[in-house]
């Protein structure tokens, strides 16, 4: 694990991901509405690329609604390009089943530079 | 890291061990254009009827985000344009190099509501399949094909089935199981069947979840609203075709045949074998014809492709499979470049520690007759996974 | 040893008795007859030896003694058939009605064993008429679960027929579901059209249960009511071990579509479904008879149920051969009592049984 230099936070403007050559996958870097985040790009199930999927929002249970669902959380969620697996960049927690986690990783920034610890 | 040039780059081509079978790929024209160059030019409009509908043949239920995805990995795509699954040097990169696939059985899709034009659509796609992928670009001898034919006229099958029989990539026969309630026990097949055992070439059937009206498959009790449930019942056409081909007598008439279920998966065949076997022990004067164990003919004559594999407790899987005892029937699949894919590293290690030689390459290896060894290509090391 | 029997098909002694129970607008309209089927067992559905002045299964007493005394067995859940999805739906709950006034009137009022419950058979096809029927019934004692047939042109997870689970539900009756005879109005009963032979069509179509199961769960049928229980009656379990996996693994890709569902699939099974035996269940090896149950926790699932009088029917020995003690219990009462309330207690007359098939 070593702290290491991304970018520019101007080179990484909210809504977008920097993909790292770091650990033994790569780690995706987002910024979503202005926080940090970091995930593997291995998804736990059978090791796609997971930065390499959407980045979507999800549907939630709405029962008021006439198609019962609400469309929540856009930007926050990576869909494995494999099987659509949903998982939370900022947790690393699927969103059905939050024992099933892709790993985390520290990222700050610091003078203007976006570090990761990876 | 290999590029898409490397892998056109023969002059490294040493031979390597085969070590993983893919029995399930599917390979798509690059263009519409490209496919129909193929088809007779009487049939050309008649099979691509102008129309202001861009899909051609639609989803009658969607994946997860298809109308982005169209149901295909969503890193599958060739650098050089075109749909995943188009490029059959960008293919070999990601599923024979990366993932350390050594042989794929390739598995066009396609289907059209009336006997003749599907008939013609078949062979279209046979002439494709075999000149764009079978010809120069398997110069390593590494992909196979499955000769599609129409599953309305079986006479007409057989005659598809003759053309390419003795070709030397051609390994299987493949229609489809969606076949308008006729279960595959039954002798309208027979033409098919005899053609396809006299030329030592085992039936794969395939589920298309795109197709004309008439393959909707209509569930006894209905169907489903999405894909999810849909899905997870879709074994149960299987398992209908199986006690059709056992009770009907199909594989009394062709004791060459073999059979394989592609990407229905293959833990239901276990209760299926049961029953079957406690129904003909039950009721044994109405099968005269049925002389052995259900369970035996199954064991015989029929294959099943691994994809896609559950997502369950290891040690409870492992012994579902020690129990199930099928390890001679079970050929490992990918399903590529399908959303659904399974990585042949995460596969392995699911399968009990001496089924996984048969599953991963044995079983294959003997239906289909394929080699022991075929050309490696540039910077490939057995088991590599290139990232 | 208490046993309940959660599944024995009462029929009329012979074709016109229905009539007695139909009201007079119906007196003269076609019905099926008791046997009728269109998939029916080459010399009859029927044990051969129960034929005799009357359908087999028409006699209470006949019926007590196999069950009772030759069986063992201390209470039967008495689920009569009807004659299937015929086409008038509202002649169909007529059919239902009469079904239901018939067993009160010739097996549970009759009882004073107190031995046999009942079903109150009811019509999806007429919401309504079915929400009706069980308001109407759902008081007596006996009456202890709600039945529907296993054909349907919809799976009961669709919102068409929430109103007869709600009400089913709110009464604390389960819902079983079991293959009719009759002249419905179909499907086919395969995914790949009609079967060609008994064998064919028997093996296979009790496993359409999985999509009703399926659609139950998907569509959020269990989500929204905790209290709706469902038996599948006719076996054909063994399949939900590699079919739930399915529906598990593919819940992770596809919850976003249906986010009512928010949980495993499987995990609704234990609060909301069951299954009777069948003679076509279970390892044919006994040795793993044992070990299956544990697959997807079946022990809990399962009821014996005879089938009694089909010719497949089955004595209790048979449905739980290999399996261990603790099993045993559950799969012959345990299960059973906990869902209809069926307590196990002294017989109101103390005969001496014999065991025998």
């Amino acid at each position: 694990m070593q702290r290491r230099p991304v970018c520019a936070i101007e080179d990484l403007p909210p809504g977008t991901m920097k993909l790292v050559e770091a650990g033994k996958f790569g780690v995706g870097v987002y910024n979503i509405d202005g926080s940090l985040y970091a995930i593997a790009n291995y998804c736990s199930h059978e090791g796609a690329p997971l930065c390499l999927g959407y980045v979507r929002g999800t549907n939630e249970y709405a029962p008021e609604m006439p198609d019962q669902i609400r469309h929540v959380r856009e930007g926050q969620i990576a869909r494995c390009p494999w099987h659509q697996w949903e998982f939370d960049i900022t947790t690393g927690a699927s969103l059905a089943d939050p024992k099933k986690k892709v790993r985390t990783y520290e990222v700050d920034v610091a003078d203007g530079q976006v570090y990761l610890t990876a | 890291m290999t590029t898409v040039e490397d892998v056109q780059d023969r002059t490294a081509a040493a031979d390597i061990a085969v070590t993983i079978v893919d029995t399930d790929v599917h390979p798509l024209p690059v263009s519409g254009e490209v496919l129909k160059s193929y088809a007779p030019a009487e049939w050309k409009d008649k099979l691509w009827p102008t129309g202001n509908a861009v899909s051609a043949v639609p989803h009658f239920y969607d994946t997860p985000d298809s109308y982005k995805t169209n149901s295909l990995r969503v890193d599958a795509s060739p650098p050089g344009g075109g749909v995943a699954g188009s490029d059959p040097d960008f293919a070999a990169k990601q599923l024979l190099v990366d993932a350390g696939v050594s042989i794929a059985v390739l598995e066009p899709m396609c289907d059209a509501q009336l006997p003749q034009a599907e008939d013609v659509l078949k062979a279209t796609h046979n002439d494709w399949l075999a000149d764009v992928w079978l010809g120069e670009a398997n110069w390593h001898g590494r992909w196979r094909g499955a000769i599609s034919v129409t599953a309305q006229d079986p006479v007409a099958a057989a005659r598809e089935i003759e053309r390419w029989a003795g070709h030397p990539y051609m390994a299987e026969v493949l229609m489809t199981p969606q076949t308008r309630g006729i279960p595959f026990g039954s002798p309208h097949f027979d033409p098919m069947y005899a053609a396809a055992s006299r030329n030592g070439l085992p039936v794969a059937t395939h589920l298309m979840g795109q197709t004309p009206f008439e393959l909707i498959p209509i569930y006894p009790v209905g169907n489903p609203a999405h894909w999810h449930d849909f899905f997870a019942s879709w074994p149960l056409l299987y398992v209908s075709h199986l006690m059709s081909l056992v009770f009907d007598g199909a594989f009394d008439r062709h004791p060459d045949l073999r059979v394989v279920f592609v990407e229905g998966g293959f833990t239901w065949a276990l209760p299926a074998m049961w029953r079957m076997d406690r129904i003909w022990e039950q009721r044994k004067a109405d099968l005269p014809h049925v002389r052995r164990k259900p369970s035996d003919y199954v064991r015989e004559h029929v294959r099943f492709t691994t994809q896609p594999l559950e997502e369950v407790d290891l040690g409870e899987y492992r012994q579902y499979l020690e129990m199930m005892d099928l390890g001679d029937n079970i050929m490992f699949s990918t399903d590529y470049p399908h959303w659904s894919y399974d990585s042949p590293d995460w596969a392995i290690r699911r399968f009990p520690a001496d089924q996984r030689e048969r599953i991963m390459r044995g079983n294959a290896t003997a239906l289909y007759g394929l080699p022991a060894t075929v050309k490696a290509l540039p910077s490939e090391l057995p088991g590599d996974v290139a990232v | 040893m208490t046993i309940i029997d959660a599944n024995v098909q009462p029929h009329f002694r012979f074709n016109s008795e229905i009539r007695r129970y139909l009201s007079a607008p119906h007196k003269l309209r076609a019905i099926p007859d008791v046997e009728q089927q269109w998939y029916q067992a080459p010399g009859g559905d029927y044990r051969q030896d129960l034929y005799g002045d009357g359908y087999p299964g028409s006699d209470p007493e006949t019926v007590a003694h196999h069950l009772f005394d030759q069986n063992g067995v201390d209470h039967a859940i008495l689920n009569p058939l009807t004659r299937g999805n015929i086409a008038d739906y509202l002649l169909n709950s007529r059919i239902c009605a009469a079904v239901n006034d018939w067993l009160l009137d010739r097996w549970l009022e009759p009882d004073t064993s107190n031995r046999f419950r009942g079903t109150i058979r009811v019509n999806p096809e007429d919401v309504r008429g079915a929400v009706a029927e069980i308001e109407r019934l759902a008081g007596h004692p006996k009456m202890v679960q709600v039945g529907v047939p296993m054909q349907s042109r919809e799976p009961y997870g669709k919102p068409m027929f929430e109103p007869i689970w709600e009400a089913a539900a709110a009464h604390g009756l389960p819902v079983a579901v079991h293959i009719n005879g009759g002249n419905g109005v179909d499907h086919a009963p395969t995914f790949a059209g009609h079967a060609y032979t008994y064998p064919g069509y028997a093996a296979f179509m009790p496993l359409n249960s999985f999509v009703h199961l399926a659609t139950l769960i998907v569509e959020g049928m269990f989500g929204r009511h905790p209290d709706l229980r469902f038996v599948f009656a006719d076996g054909g379990y063994d399949i939900l071990t590699p079919l739930m996996w399915r529906l598990d693994t593919f819940w992770m890709s596809m919850r976003d579509q249906t986010p009512w569902v928010n949980r495993f699939p499987s995990e609704y099974l234990r609060d909301h479904v069951r299954f009777c035996s069948s003679a076509l269940d279970g390892p044919t090896d006994e040795s793993q008879a044992e070990q299956w149950m544990d697959f997807t926790a079946k022990a809990d699932l399962l009821m014996y149920g005879s089938s009694y009088p089909h010719w497949s029917a089955t004595a209790p020995d048979a449905v739980v051969a290999g399996l261990s003690d603790a099993q045993r219990d559950k799969v012959l009462w345990r299960n059973a009592s906990d869902l209809y309330g069926v307590t196990p207690a002294e017989p109101a007359i103390q005969t001496p049984k014999s065991k025998g098939a």
